[in-house]
């Protein structure tokens, strides 16, 4: 009776089984390493957008929507850039757990490296205003995500005269306290400011900036300002 | 024809080499893995001895065809055990029939092993005879009986069996832990008629 490894071995000789070559395997190693390094890249950028947002957000307009702090809280939250965070962090751990060791971690351990890796990457991402700018890209390029965005970008929020909330472009700088600006209905408003107003940046008040106040609205086209922040925390956008 | 004495010498390792240069060499891997491998796959899927031999035909070809995949970090004990266990696991699937109960055949470094575990002896306050500790073992739940047969059948350690299931190190030792408590918890309870 032929024994079984002469039996292995005559099927390899006779089917030409050859071993597949080590390059193949290497191929698959390095595609799983550069999935991983992508997901940690994707969650960075994800992480680096939620932080920019939350770092720009208004926190304290709650009183001027009638709304309380746990819901402007609420509503104020970047979801949808949470969601693109696990979502990468859950295929940064998928595609590590399928390296070649990576079974030797525990599911805790990897999610905490990827987590950091993302937090890490994301924070330089940040510091390189990168979060600003895909957000600002989003909003130019896709209508819907105004919608599900957080509020602090949202045109309707600050399309709220009566309620003391003004956004808009600015179209020309009347005199030291005073400015014409172009709501998102295509409304001009007289804009006045008294010397003690907060304004968020020295250059923001110039033509063609896109501005946010807080004030009030003393007559019809004629808006108040307390206070003129960035639209987008930005510190010198062009256009 | 390659002379068989030339093998014995040899470490897994430089067999692997060799193999990968002249498929006679992978006989001498064969015919050291046959009966560890043999033994392995019929105590973890209850297999008869045809069906454990096919099924080691099939891992045979597998190992040969993935030589260059061969992780020189691990054993290679560890590497060829994980192709047994994934296969297996794999014939499962095919034929979704999972064993329900494994057999022990006169598996005596088993029964030696378990049967003067300390933990155990000092978990039950008592001594098991090889009859107890089989009708004990076929109680315990699935996950914990592989452990159970890499640990003291295949006298494998923590690190060996954390690379063949590709599990944690600390989740292997939870496993062996949890299921000698299993088991010291079933044969106090007398669940089993001994």
């Amino acid at each position: 009776m032929q024994k079984l490894c002469d039996k292995v071995l005559c099927k390899i000789k006779g089917e030409k089984i050859e071993p597949r070559p080590r390059w193949q395997f290497l191929l698959k190693d390095y595609f799983i390493w550069l999935a991983f390094a992508i997901s940690v890249l994707v969650g960075g950028l994800a992480f680096c957008v939620a932080l920019s947002i939350t770092v720009d957000n208004d926190w304290d307009i709650y009183k001027y929507l009638n709304v309380n702090p746990t819901q402007h809280i609420l509503l104020s939250i970047p979801y949808l850039w949470i969601i693109l965070l696990l979502l990468f962090l859950g295929l940064a751990f998928y595609n590590y757990k399928h390296t070649k060791g990576g079974y030797r971690h525990g599911t805790f351990v990897i999610l905490g490296f990827s987590v950091v890796g993302s937090v890490i990457v994301g924070s330089i991402f940040h510091s390189m205003e990168m979060g600003r700018e895909i957000d600002r890209i989003f909003v130019k390029n896709v209508p819907l995500y105004q919608k599900i965005h957080c509020c602090c970008h949202r045109k309707d929020i600050w399309s709220q005269p009566e309620k003391g909330l003004l956004g808009g472009r600015i179209l020309s700088v009347r005199m030291e306290d005073g400015f014409d600006l172009e709501d998102f209905q295509g409304l001009v408003w007289q804009v006045e400011k008294d010397s003690q107003a907060f304004v968020g940046s020295p250059v923001l008040v110039q033509e063609g900036r896109e501005v946010k106040l807080i004030g009030e609205k003393r007559a019809e086209k004629l808006f108040w300002a307390w206070e003129i922040r960035p639209w987008m925390g930005w510190e010198d956008e062009d256009d | 024809m390659l002379d068989k004495t030339n093998c014995e010498e040899k470490s897994d390792e430089e067999l692997v080499a060799l193999a990968l240069k002249d498929q006679d060499f992978f006989a001498c891997l064969m015919e050291r893995y046959e009966p560890k491998l043999t033994r392995y796959i019929r105590r973890i899927s209850a297999a008869t001895q045809e069906d454990a031999e096919d099924l080691l035909q099939e891992i045979f070809v597998k190992v040969y065809r993935n030589l260059n995949d061969f992780d020189q970090s691990l054993k290679f004990s560890s590497w060829i055990y994980r192709i047994a266990h994934n296969q297996v696991v794999s014939q499962w699937r095919k034929t979704k029939t999972r064993p329900q109960v494994l057999k022990f055949e006169a598996d005596d470094d088993f029964l030696k092993y378990i049967s003067t575990d300390e933990d155990l002896a000092a978990d039950t306050e008592r001594r098991f005879t090889g009859e107890e500790v089989r009708e004990t073992i076929n109680n315990l739940d699935e996950k914990y009986k592989e452990v159970l047969i890499l640990k003291y059948l295949e006298g494998k350690d923590y690190r060996e069996i954390s690379d063949i299931l590709r599990r944690p190190l600390g989740t292997v030792a939870t496993l062996i832990n949890r299921a000698k408590k299993q088991f010291a918890k079933i044969a106090k309870e007398g669940d089993i008629k001994f």
